[in-house]
């Protein structure tokens, strides 16, 4: 009767309620809140379900005695699954689906959005700036910074390279804010335009052609890599996958990538990165600065989107004026922001359809903030 | 043709793979055991080498000792690159007579020792380093044959050769060291003589520290030239692309303009025709404005003949495939049918 007293007292140990403090129980709060926008909000139901779960997997407590059973465990089954996130085989998988599911057509057929693309990375590097002023490391903010390019496969593959103890944090905060969109965006877009701003009307995209687009992947592959090497993973992976796609051979490859295969990463991915979200490492007063350096960088990146076409339209005629709401998507949350774009040019203006023009800047921002992300790794790395 | 692309290729791909790996084995560090010269205890023999057994009764010994607590000395080798390679069937020499160009392989050898194979310590990751101690070859792969031997004050040559015992993969000339120092490379290349207290058996020969972080935090306190560089690079590789795709898509509207002329004629001729039949058919319009039936035929015909619908930029289209779970014909919804056999008679 001993034995059977003893193991049992022994097993009470083991469980969740001997072992469980406060900070379990927030952290777990924090990924149930996290389920409830996913499911009743609808924001972004396929990145904070996976992430949401995993927060509450990742705070489960349990008496450390080897099982090999958590995620910092070696060998845990978690752990196996973590490693696609700490050495980054995960984002560049990701960036391979977006490649094979993204149509670079609307930007091919008006080039001269590319650079809207390119100024709304100024987001990053605004809060890199912010970071710094915060007193953190240069590493640790570009890690941090890197949430302003909307991303949240460069913001994990850039943060476990440089800045690997704020990793969770930075993803956890990069993919709440991507989720966030639609409420942080349309408030600085009516803010920097004016009404008859928003109903500028843009002339249809021409048409492009197949070549153009087949060439796409392989000159803006050679282009970017040449110049960031540093960003190769990234840009290889979402070139191939695009060169699946518009090559018209690699159909079946093409939709494996950016379906199953994707779907698959996505699943592992938003569910370790939750899991890292332990309450030790997650409640901090780090992860409250990151949080809100990751509001400021949405908010800089999506302003210096829509000013920056106000510049170009200084200098555009009267018939080639682009609307500033595209500006916005700048951003790389692909196509939300794009979305974001086409809901407000329908408010302004119910015959306004902006959505193929801002997929234009939204492809770019992909690159620009690939292209950012490697040079943050070549610079500090 | 194909298959000769492809040995062609596969050969390339071969050179390319066999041109890293050995290559980027160096001589890290070296020591070479020795005493102080005013040691009454010890001598060195006629060739400068110094027993381990005499160092021992040394009172101030001044050396590093191998996994038996023997004095000994050793070379550290180091694989430079961030991939892992073996040095298995490498060679280590001490002799200079291997430079001579004319000497078979086997004679080589036998002036070499080699690294044995079936080790896994020989298996070196990037950035890593292994220590050889030298003699005992008894006590395992971390030892040479005592054909190398490095002297004690005075210059030594040390080199390291691939596995045909030709290849020459790395040499340095160490200069006469004192008791205690050893010869190390630094992260430029350049060799250094260190003091007792600054070797590292088995260890980086300096101390990490990632200077490209130091260095921006003193001289970028506020990341504004970090924003410099970093937008300036992101819109450079953005403007390239926006320079090639605006001057390619310039090109490509002027050659789309010459093919389309001669097409574009009976597109028009039809959509005219199509009008023409339209407005001699006696179509029942039920108020519908005759332009409208009109315009529905022209777009049906114009992608019908075009047949570029389904890729054309910007349009999102649903085409229905038929697969096993579509079709009709494999549905389990067909109407049971009883089928009355007559009895035969």
């Amino acid at each position: 009767m001993d034995f059977v007293a003893t193991k049992f007292s022994d097993f009470l140990t083991y469980t969740g309620f001997a072992n469980v403090e406060v900070a379990n129980i927030i952290m777990i709060a924090v990924g149930a809140f996290f389920i409830w926008l996913a499911i009743k909000k609808d924001f972004e139901p396929l990145l904070l379900i996976p992430i949401g779960l995993g927060i509450i997997l990742g705070n489960i407590p349990f008496k450390a005695a080897g099982l090999e059973i958590g995620l910092y465990e070696d060998n845990s089954v978690l752990n196996i699954f973590y490693q696609g996130v700490r050495q980054g085989w995960y984002p560049p998988l990701v960036f391979l689906g977006i490649g094979a599911m993204t149509d670079f057509g609307a930007l091919i057929a008006n080039p001269k959005l590319m650079l809207i693309g390119a100024a709304a990375q100024f987001g990053i590097f605004g809060a890199y700036m912010i970071a710094l002023a915060m007193g953190f490391e240069p590493n640790q903010a570009a890690g941090i910074a890197i949430i302003g390019g909307a991303d949240g496969p460069t913001a994990i593959f850039l943060s476990s390279k440089l800045s690997p103890n704020l990793m969770g944090a930075i993803a956890v905060c990069a993919y709440s804010y991507m989720a966030l969109v639609p409420v942080l965006q349309p408030m600085v877009m009516k803010m920097l335009t004016t009404k008859a701003q928003r109903r500028i009307k843009m002339k249809s995209p021409r048409q492009v052609s197949q070549t153009e687009k087949m060439l796409f992947p392989i000159v803006g592959l050679l282009i970017t890599t040449f110049i960031v090497p540093s960003g190769l993973p990234l840009l290889g992976m979402l070139f191939f996958g695009n060169l699946l796609k518009e090559s018209t051979k690699t159909t079946r490859l093409a939709k494996t990538a950016g379906s199953a295969l994707n779907d698959i990463v996505v699943m592992l991915l938003g569910l370790t990165v939750g899991c890292s979200t332990q309450a030790s490492e997650f409640l901090t007063l780090d992860t409250i600065k990151i949080f809100a350096l990751g509001a400021f960088a949405f908010i800089i990146a999506t302003a210096s989107g829509v000013i920056f076409v106000h510049v170009m339209n200084l200098f555009l005629s009267k018939d080639n004026k682009i609307n500033p709401l595209i500006g916005n998507a700048g951003v790389s949350a692909v196509p939300m922001a794009a979305r974001i774009s086409q809901n407000e040019g329908l408010k302004a203006d119910s015959h306004n359809y902006l959505l193929m023009h801002a997929m234009g800047p939204n492809v770019a921002g992909v690159i620009g903030s690939a292209v950012a992300a490697g040079v943050l790794l070549g610079f500090l790395s | 043709m194909k298959k000769l692309l492809s040995i062609i290729s596969l050969f390339a791909v071969a050179i390319s793979m066999s041109a890293q790996g050995a290559h980027d084995f160096r001589i890290n560090e070296v020591f070479v055991l020795g005493c102080p010269k005013q040691c009454p205890m010890t001598a060195a023999d006629d060739s400068g080498y110094v027993s381990p057994s005499m160092l021992k009764s040394c009172p101030k010994p001044e050396f590093y000792v191998d996994e038996y607590g023997e004095p000994a000395s050793w070379i550290e080798i180091e694989n430079t690159s961030y991939t892992t390679h073996d040095l298995r069937n490498c060679f280590i020499t001490t002799d200079r007579a291997v430079l001579d160009k004319s000497m078979s392989a086997p004679d080589r050898e036998q002036l070499m020792s080699l690294i044995p194979a079936g080790d896994p310590r020989t298996l070196i990751s990037g950035k890593q380093r292994l220590t050889f101690f030298t003699g005992h070859r008894n006590r395992g792969t971390l030892h040479t044959t005592d054909v190398i031997r490095l002297k004690a004050g005075e210059p030594n040559w040390i080199a390291i050769y691939d596995g045909n015992a030709v290849d020459l993969l790395d040499s340095v000339t160490v200069p006469a060291l004192k008791p205690g120092q050893t010869y190390a490379r630094l992260s430029d290349g350049t060799y250094q003589v260190c003091e007792a207290s600054e070797a590292t058996p088995n260890a980086p020969n300096q101390e990490y520290h990632n200077d490209k972080i130091r260095e921006f935090k003193e001289k970028d306190p506020h990341g504004f030239a970090m924003t410099l560089m970093c937008m300036a690079v992101v819109f450079t590789c953005l403007a390239i692309l926006f320079l090639f795709f605006q001057g390619f898509g310039l090109i490509i509207a002027k050659m789309v303009n010459k093919v389309a002329k001669p097409v574009v004629q009976p597109v028009v001729n039809a959509s005219e025709r199509v009008v023409e039949a339209a407005k001699q058919a006696s179509i029942e319009t039920k108020g519908i404005p005759m332009e409208t039936y009109t315009a529905v035929i022209g777009l049906a015909l114009h992608e019908y003949f075009g047949g570029t619908h389904d890729i054309e930029s910007g349009i999102l289209t649903i085409n229905p495939h038929p697969t096993a779970w579509a079709d009709k014909s494999h549905e389990l919804r067909q109407i049971p049918q009883h089928h009355i056999q007559t009895p035969k008679k």
